[in-house]
């Protein structure tokens, strides 16, 4: 059904490695998140497993079929765009028409697909509408309208909440989590966010430069990241690395421990310093702290009250500090 | 009110007719003293011409500014002059062909007295000069005076068995035995106009008795719808689409040189400046080959083609004494003299231009009797050949359109006639 | 009461960088259109004068002038087909283009060459590949025995002849033209094509063309008011023939001008020409409002 798996894939665009060998298996109706900084390779993964992009060696399959191959729109897989990339000159009804005009699907299926499809995203109002006429959001679900129409075997999306605003962003998210609830269908997502990634996935693959640097759920890509790079990358506030020689009192060339893992106190504690920022959130409060071990940074629920340039002792939670070696990998 | 003056009415016209034509906008501001501006259109003379203006200046002390423009860029600059009063002109190449229509619309000074003052009047050829009269006075002195000759395939007339026609019935004949697959018989200019084909097509009219007017000048009631221009229609119509080349319905000057000079076709019937590049061995393949000879003639005589151009003043020049200079240089037997010998072609308009040893020498190189042939074909031609009347240029554009028509099938020779007929009743009612 | 804007006085700025450009239209596009107009109201003949006759004496003999209805016909033969090939085959040759990058990218300089060759110098390469005895296309049939027929000497195929000359020496005006409107479409849309399961072929007339639509139709637009202007071509390569199979309505009106010295008439047959170019422009202008109100 909706089961991916890559076998050794590689893209090279030219003398350029973009995706060094790579394996990849994804479970049908599983929610994977590729995630990384911009440039590392999850867009053109992406679109390599939807067919916008020839593979240099290596094969893909869905649901156990070879589709190395085939044609995009063979693959049986939607994708959400970015831009949305909306027919500009069809109707909301033309656009989520289309994939099935071109599967040769009957009129009155097709209608009545189109019309499940629209209640379901709650476009029924607007099905008239050219896509110049409505709101970003609307044109997110017109496109994902489009997508669900088909009944694929996957959906594919390629950032696809990083044209709305912050409060839509968070809603489409809860949207997009239920969609695949209802359908149950494999989703590929694509995004530089992690928020989105810890909220959003069943599994995290993290790229880096073309590599997979770590594939599991949000919670153990959390508790045990395999590399600095992991660590560093998932979380948020980022997480403190400290080097040198209270790293190596505490047992490794590098330690690292998250912010919430520090509990401060006006008293007494492990590490002395000076606060440089203090933010103020109500729910939390967020210290950037000069120590003798490095700046470090400090989430503590609830308000904590020092400012800037108040003394601040913290306290790391012993079992909670993560331990890299010199090559940065978890020991 | 509306009052408006003629030239004003016309300047702003033109103005706005960049739409209709192609045109330059008005050249060099007007003449200083000892300096002569002269608007000529582009032909091998006048371009031979242009490239002496030094000579000129060196002989007279005036500068002569010569522009040399295509045709129709020509013809939308000088109506712009003459009818917007400009007198930026002050020599301008005049065809005896538009002699008459411009002296009518006042464009031309006339030149008789100093014509009349020269010592040497009498050296010039009296045909093309008396083409210039218009009512008792000279409106231009010639410079260029090209006739009809025919040019002919000796080695495939002689393989073919047959002599030279001397009729166009006898044409008939010889295109018949001479047309190959290899080479037509005979290519001759079709495309309408009245410089184009109604150049060339005259020469058969005449030939078999027809005529324009019933009675040149004295009863101008139109006579093209005769049965002697029928028959020369019809002798035309066949020689061009059973022994012409293929597509010669719309042959003008380069296609049907091309054709002579490449053995694509045997005989030519033409003005000198096509016919003499059949003959041009630096040109044609066949030059040693080709023969001129007259053109054919028929029941009513030979009527060679006669193309005239010449040099006229624009009316009300400020600078009139140097511009007749210039005219005077350009048209004398020692500038004719040297353009006879520089350019390819014999159309010198002056008798003694032809005792210069050197363009005997020159033309006998090509053929022994050229420049007999040439007098031979001047004497014979008639001085309206083209009627000499203002509305020529219209009713020559009629004519040459049906007749073109006609050979193009799209009309029968009957209908083309007719309407022609129709058509110069027309223009002459207006 | 509408409050003073601060953007007022930018408004003023660009209104007064238009002076200079509504000056030379009024001098050399309005003034000599209100001339023309005149003349066309009166009998005007270059050699003849102006009688003082005014009235709308042209025009009604217009309708009754058998050369001046066959000439629009003529002219819209020319237009028409014209526009259609120039328009095909310069967004066929866009769209080809469109996808070639890296080196390859040098053919779109090569496509444009046309462009650059004056119009008179077209007219006289296509007359002779159109004449039998100079042409090379002739010379290489006819070593297969096979007589390619001349198109100069019959109506159909002078018209198709400059019909072809015109498309090849413009045709690239409408490639650029669709060319930079294809650049404004995102790739995107092809791509969403693609994964919705349409072949290339249905992609381009699906959403390509859909969305090319008003540029093409603008490029239409301005294709057929220069179509309406034939001249060149036909002076060069037919002279107006055979007969006067080729005198369009603007050749016609030079005719009457330059040959005929009936300049009012002239007038009126370019009056004619400039509403008849103005209404197709307004019509057109119109429907494309319609098609990208979208």
């Amino acid at each position: 059904m909706g089961s991916i798996t890559l076998s050794k894939v590689v893209k090279r665009f030219g003398e350029a490695e973009v995706i060094p060998p790579l394996d990849l298996g994804i479970r049908d109706g599983e929610f994977v998140v590729f995630v990384g900084p911009s440039g590392c390779g999850k867009s053109t993964l992406l679109r390599m497993i939807a067919g916008l992009e020839d593979l240099t060696e290596g094969n893909i399959e869905i649901g156990g079929r070879d589709v190395s191959h085939l044609a995009p729109g063979d693959r049986g897989l939607a994708m959400v765009f970015q831009s949305y990339a909306l027919y500009p000159h069809m109707t909301v009804r033309e656009n989520m028409l289309f994939p099935l005009e071109m599967a040769k699907v009957d009129a009155r299926t097709a209608r009545d697909k189109v019309a499940r499809a629209a209640e379901v995203l709650n476009l029924s109002a607007y099905l008239e509408r050219k896509p110049g006429q409505l709101s970003g959001g609307q044109r997110q679900r017109v496109a994902i309208g489009r997508a669900i129409v088909r009944e694929p075997s996957a959906f594919l999306f390629d950032e696809p909440l990083s044209n709305l605003d912050a409060a839509l962003r968070v809603n489409m998210r809860l949207e997009i989590a239920e969609l695949h609830e209802t359908l149950g269908s494999t989703m590929i997502y694509v995004t530089h966010d992690q928020v989105e990634a810890m909220t959003m996935a069943d599994r995290i693959v993290v790229l880096q430069a073309g590599r997979i640097e770590q594939v599991g759920t949000p919670l153990e890509l959390y508790e045990q990241p395999r590399n600095e790079f992991v660590a560093g990358f998932i979380g948020s506030p980022r997480m403190n690395f400290i080097r040198g020689a209270e790293a190596e009192r505490l047992g490794a060339p590098t330690i690292g421990i998250r912010p919430e893992h520090i509990r401060a106190s006006r008293e007494s504690g492990l590490w002395g310093g000076r606060v440089s920022v203090s933010e103020h959130l109500g729910s939390d409060t967020y210290l950037h702290v000069d120590t003798d071990v490095g700046p470090v940074n400090v989430r503590t629920a609830g308000e904590f009250g020092v400012h800037r340039g108040d003394t601040v002792w913290l306290n790391p939670d012993e079992n909670a500090i993560h331990r890299f070696d010199a090559q940065g990998l978890a020991l | 009110m509306i009052k408006v003056t003629r030239r004003a009415l016309t300047a702003t016209l033109l103005l706005g007719s960049t739409a209709l034509a192609p045109m330059l906008a008005p050249g060099t501001a007007a003449a200083q003293e000892r300096e002569v501006n002269v608007l000529l259109f582009s032909m091998p003379s006048t371009r031979g011409l242009a490239a002496l203006a030094d000579d000129f200046e060196a002989e007279t002390g005036i500068k002569a500014n010569i522009d040399v423009v295509g045709q129709d860029v020509f013809e939308s600059r000088i109506t712009l002059s003459f009818t917007g009063g400009a007198r930026d002109i002050d020599v301008v190449h005049t065809p005896v062909i538009q002699v008459q229509r411009w002296v009518e619309a006042g464009w031309l000074e006339p030149m008789t007295a100093q014509i009349d003052g020269l010592a040497d009047k009498d050296d010039i050829l009296s045909g093309p000069l008396e083409a210039y009269k218009v009512s008792g006075d000279y409106y231009g002195m010639p410079f260029f005076a090209e006739t009809g000759l025919m040019a002919y395939r000796k080695d495939l007339l002689e393989a073919a068995g047959v002599g030279v026609p001397e009729t166009w019935d006898e044409m008939l004949e010889v295109a018949k035995a001479v047309d190959s697959d290899d080479t037509a018989a005979i290519a001759m200019r079709v495309a309408p106009g009245q410089g184009f084909n109604m150049f060339v097509f005259p020469m058969i009219m005449r030939a078999y008795g027809g005529k324009f007017f019933a009675n040149y000048p004295d009863d101008m009631t139109p006579a093209i719808n005769s049965p002697e221009n029928l028959k020369a229609l019809n002798t035309y119509i066949t020689l061009m689409n059973d022994y012409g080349p293929q597509g010669i319905g719309n042959f003008n000057f380069p296609e049907v040189v091309a054709a002579l000079q490449n053995g694509q076709a045997a005989m030519t019937v033409d003005g000198t400046s096509i016919v003499s590049q059949a003959v041009d061995p630096a040109a044609s393949k066949f030059a040693d080959q080709f023969v001129l000879a007259l053109p054919p003639g028929g029941p009513a005589g030979r009527s060679p083609a006669i193309a005239v151009h010449g040099l006229g003043i624009p009316a009300g020049s400020e600078n009139a004494d140097a511009a007749f200079e210039f005219v005077k240089w350009a048209t004398s037997t020692e500038t004719l003299s040297k353009l006879a010998i520089n350019e390819a072609y014999p159309d010198f308009t002056r008798a003694s231009v032809a005792e210069n040893p050197e363009v005997q020498a020159k033309y006998a190189d090509v053929q022994e009797n050229f420049l007999d042939l040439r007098v031979e074909a001047l004497t014979l031609a008639l001085g309206h050949y083209r009627p000499l009347i203002p509305t020529w240029p219209e009713i020559g554009a009629a004519i040459g359109e049906n007749v073109n028509a006609a050979v193009n099938g799209l009309m029968s020779p009957e209908e083309a006639l007719e309407a022609a007929e129709d058509e110069m009743k027309s223009i002459l009612a207006y | 009461m509408t409050p003073p804007r601060a953007s007022a006085a930018m408004d003023r700025t660009y209104r007064r960088m238009l002076w200079p450009a509504s000056l030379a239209v009024g001098i050399f596009a309005i003034a000599p259109l209100l001339g023309m107009l005149a003349l066309s109201f009166t009998d005007f003949h270059l050699v003849r004068g102006w009688s003082g006759k005014i009235g709308i004496h042209n025009f009604l003999r217009l309708f009754e002038d058998r050369r001046f209805v066959s000439s629009i016909y003529i002219m819209m033969a020319l237009s028409a087909f014209g526009v259609l090939a120039q328009v095909v085959l310069g967004t066929a040759i866009a769209v080809g283009l469109d996808k070639i990058v890296g080196k390859w990218r040098v053919a779109r300089g090569i496509f444009v060459v046309p462009f650059a060759v004056p119009h008179v110098a077209v007219a006289l390469i296509w007359l002779s590949l159109f004449t039998p005895t100079l042409s090379p296309i002739n010379a290489v049939f006819a070593v297969f025995g096979i007589e390619v027929p001349a198109l100069l000497t019959t109506q159909t195929g002078a018209i198709t002849a400059i019909v072809i000359a015109d498309t090849w020496a413009t045709y690239p005006f409408v490639m650029l033209i669709v060319l930079a409107a294809l650049q404004g479409i995102s790739p995107d849309l092809d791509e969403a094509a693609a994964l919705d399961g349409a072949t290339r072929v249905k992609a381009f007339f699906r959403i390509t063309l859909p969305l090319l639509y008003p540029t093409l139709l603008m490029v239409a637009l301005f294709r057929f008011i220069e179509t309406l202007k034939h001249f060149p071509l036909i002076f060069v390569m037919t002279s107006g023939g055979p007969g006067r199979a080729t005198q369009a309505t603007n050749y016609y009106a030079y005719v009457q001008t330059f040959q005929n010295s009936n300049v009012a008439y002239g007038a009126s047959i370019a009056v004619f020409l400039f509403l008849f170019a103005a209404a197709i422009s307004f019509y057109i202008a119109k429907a494309n409002a319609r098609l990208s109100d979208a």
